[in-house]
């Protein structure tokens, strides 16, 4: 039996290895992805382009525009004389924010009076909402400073766990490596059965001795393989190029990564025997990985979801699995902190891989 | 031999026939553009509301208390864990119980009077949504609450307080266009639109074009006299056709499920669209001509997908990125879109601030189809 399976993952490997485009696109692919997206992502507000309308053309509104500038939250553009300019910068979309001040602004400094009007784009990403607040600190620390009033009266500390510096890449590196193991996984697996349909030789593979167990592990083991590579790349590369740490253990955390491996695994083989075409699995497929994506914590908070979209959400092995990579690799904390999240890892990946598997049973026959 | 309407009508009907009889297909494609649409923009969130929070209050003061308040207050924090002990705080985030802890000092109250009080905000470095909310809402709360602390003791001091009301000396007011509530999701929907259409566009045209060779089928169309931009033509305008649907049922849903107003003009809308979605379509035609199996189309179509998601601008802002990333987006025709889709939508601008960008479009689509049909080889191997 052991022979068996062997000779057949053999063969399924070999088919793998016959398109190469594809391939490469499974492999390599990710790998550069990953670089790309870690240099293009910032998620901070800095150099954001913005307007000004200065009537005021005083030491005050310089000054007062100074604290922009010097904040490196914000790149000065361009300088219109009226408000009329401010919005059409915004309109066309040069600038995300602009600054109106009145000609009286430095006699209304002096008085204590003054009033700024700050024109925001609404219609752009999240980073220029946040960046409207950041904006509003700003003011308030210059106005602060010209009434002699102390912000120190206060002093704030704030301290971020694991990550002092706010690199970015070490948010995306661990979860972009998770969901390539699960989607790569997933639409490799989900091509498998459809694709013998379709060309007609499954009924070559059926009328072999060839148990369902067997041909179902002979589908999934070189899958698992390219999936696993994917992501050891793409840990290594976040390591040794982009110095992500990894804190925690690498044993407990291989271990837990195959068990996830093996949800998606199922979920594929659930998806390639529901198709009837590659189209229709490719479909299903790339709905599941975007379902993902926006659902489980990746793009998004999950515990900031509509309660039915969370429900969906924490019906995902990604859900509780993220948690277990950022645990692992930037908390550095064990099993004894993660068991609620891996218990409901497990629960969830034996439900779907038995279903997975009880549909292709069903399909074989 | 001449290109043919006459032709291209029968082969256009033959087409719609064959996606007609596929019920499921067209259940799939439609079904898929509702899901996603309505995922995409109740997800697209990014700010954290009523994060859970441990707090260590070892003063126990009415100033401690206060402060807690205006944390809670501000509706990021929920003070959902009293602790004994700093220890215990971190380990509550270490546990994640929680995604903040406060831990105030003794003596807050007498330190606040004389303008030393000073607390410590630990946030989880592993959830990068909490610690950007988290982050920016702890300062400005604590900011505004240093403020009221700052104006007590200069009132109490007896000085003349800074305005008459004790106020700052600048007022800054905000005012967002476009979107004065800051709802995220009306910047999400007109972008996402653009993104489904544009996965729907790429991915089906290119499929389409592969599937006659997998099948098998190309052999009977070669012998019939059809010509090559005809059987590309005759492909793509029912793909156009569902995609405009799609289109028409994305921008129903946003306006009145989501009660996003359309604020331009929907016939300019409707055009730039259209051109839009020929890009996309082209963009197919030319991924088919690379591709030898449904599975190579797919696998190409799905990098344009993700390219549309990360670096057109959908999402993370465009402003800053290196030159190489932002070259790469620039080949996504979602890219060019969502500012025509954001200025129409939201902003209501015409054409004479997006002729760029419907510029850029135009050109586009020309380069991909002719490249396209270059390479479209109508033979078997």
């Amino acid at each position: 039996m052991l022979r068996r399976l062997w000779a057949l993952t053999q063969k399924e490997f070999i088919q793998l290895l016959r398109f190469p485009l594809a391939m490469i696109g499974f492999t390599v692919g990710p790998a550069l992805e990953l670089i790309l997206f870690a240099v293009a992502i910032h998620s901070g507000v800095s150099h954001l382009p913005m307007v000004v309308s200065d009537q005021s053309q005083s030491a005050a509104s310089q000054a007062y525009i100074g604290a922009f500038t010097n904040s490196g939250s914000f790149d000065i553009l361009a300088a219109y004389p009226d408000q009329a300019g401010v919005v059409r910068a915004i309109d066309s979309g040069q600038a995300s924010l602009g600054l109106v001040i009145p000609a009286n602004f430095a006699d209304q400094v002096s008085q204590g009076d003054a009033s700024v009007l700050m024109l925001v784009d609404g219609s752009n990403s999240f980073v220029t909402q946040s960046a409207s607040a950041s904006a509003a600190a700003i003011s308030q620390q210059f106005a602060a400073g010209l009434a002699h009033m102390s912000l120190g009266a206060l002093d704030a500390h704030i301290q971020i766990l694991y990550n002092p510096d706010l690199q970015d890449l070490w948010f995306l590196v661990p979860a972009f490596g998770a969901f390539l193991l699960y989607g790569i996984a997933l639409k490799l697996t989900a091509f498998s059965i459809v694709r013998e349909r379709e060309s007609g030789t499954i009924e070559a593979l059926l009328v072999t001795p060839i148990q369902p167990i067997e041909l179902m592990l002979a589908k999934m083991i070189p899958n698992l393989c390219i999936a696993i590579l994917d992501m050891v790349l793409t840990f290594s590369i976040g390591m040794l190029i982009f110095g992500v740490p990894f804190r925690g253990s690498l044993l407990l955390f291989s271990v837990l990564a195959c068990l996830f491996a093996v949800g998606s695994l199922g979920l594929g083989l659930a998806i390639s025997s529901i198709s009837q075409s590659q189209v229709q699995a490719n479909q299903l497929a790339t709905l599941m990985n975007i379902a993902v994506m926006f659902l489980s914590g990746f793009m998004f908070p999950v515990y900031g979801l509509p309660a039915l979209l969370r429900l969906l959400g924490y019906s995902m092995p990604m859900t509780f699995f993220l948690p277990i990579v950022n645990g692992i690799i930037t908390k550095g904390i064990g099993i004894q902190d993660l068991w609620p999240s891996v218990l409901s890892l497990a629960a969830l990946t034996v439900a779907i891989f038995f279903i997975g598997a009880q549909l292709f049973r069903q399909k074989l026959d | 031999m001449e290109f043919s309407f006459q032709r291209l009508g029968a082969l256009v009907r033959k087409e719609t026939i064959q996606i007609l009889r596929d019920r499921r297909f067209i259940l799939l494609f439609l079904g898929l553009t509702f899901v996603q649409l309505f995922v995409y923009s109740y997800s697209a969130s990014r700010t954290v509301y009523h994060m859970p929070m441990a707090v260590v209050d070892q003063s126990r003061d009415a100033t401690s208390r206060a402060f807690i308040q205006a944390l809670v207050n501000s509706q990021y924090f929920d003070d959902t864990l009293y602790l004994g002990s700093p220890a215990q705080a971190y380990q509550a985030i270490d546990r994640s119980q929680v995604k903040a802890s406060l831990i105030i000092p003794p003596g807050f109250a007498a330190n606040a009077r004389a303008g030393l009080a000073s607390f410590l905000i630990l946030l989880d470095g592993s959830d990068q949504f909490a610690v950007s909310s988290g982050y920016s809402a702890a300062g400005l709360v604590a900011q505004s609450f240093g403020l009221q602390l700052s104006a007590e003791s200069v009132i109490r001091s007896g000085a003349v307080p800074p305005a008459a009301n004790g106020s700052l000396p600048i007022n800054l007011s905000t005012d967002i266009l476009y979107n004065p509530d800051l709802n995220d999701r009306w910047f999400v929907i007109p972008g996402i639109i653009g993104m489904i259409l544009q996965t729907l566009a790429v991915e089906q045209a290119a499929i389409f074009l592969v599937r006659d060779r997998e099948w098998g089928t190309l052999e009977q169309i070669l012998a019939s006299p059809v010509r090559q931009l005809e059987l590309i033509l005759s492909k793509l305008i029912p793909l156009a056709v569902l995609c405009l649907l799609a289109l028409g049922m994305c921008m129903g849903l946003g306006i009145f499920w989501f009660g996003v107003p359309f604020q331009g003009n929907l016939f300019l809308f409707f055009w730039l669209a259209l051109l839009f979605i020929s890009s996309c379509l082209g963009l197919g035609v030319l991924i088919s001509t690379r591709a030898h199996t449904q599975f190579e189309a797919e696998a190409s179509a799905m990098i344009f997908m993700l390219f549309g998601l990360l670096l057109s601008g959908l999402f993370y802002p465009r402003v800053g990125m290196p030159l190489v990333p932002r070259l790469i987006g620039d080949l996504v025709p979602l890219t060019y879109f969502i500012q025509i889709s954001r200025g129409i939508y939201l902003k209501g601008i015409g054409m004479n601030f997006l002729w760029s960008d419907a510029l850029i479009l135009v050109i586009y689509t020309l380069v991909v189809v002719l490249v396209a049909s270059r390479r479209f080889k109508m033979r078997l191997d």
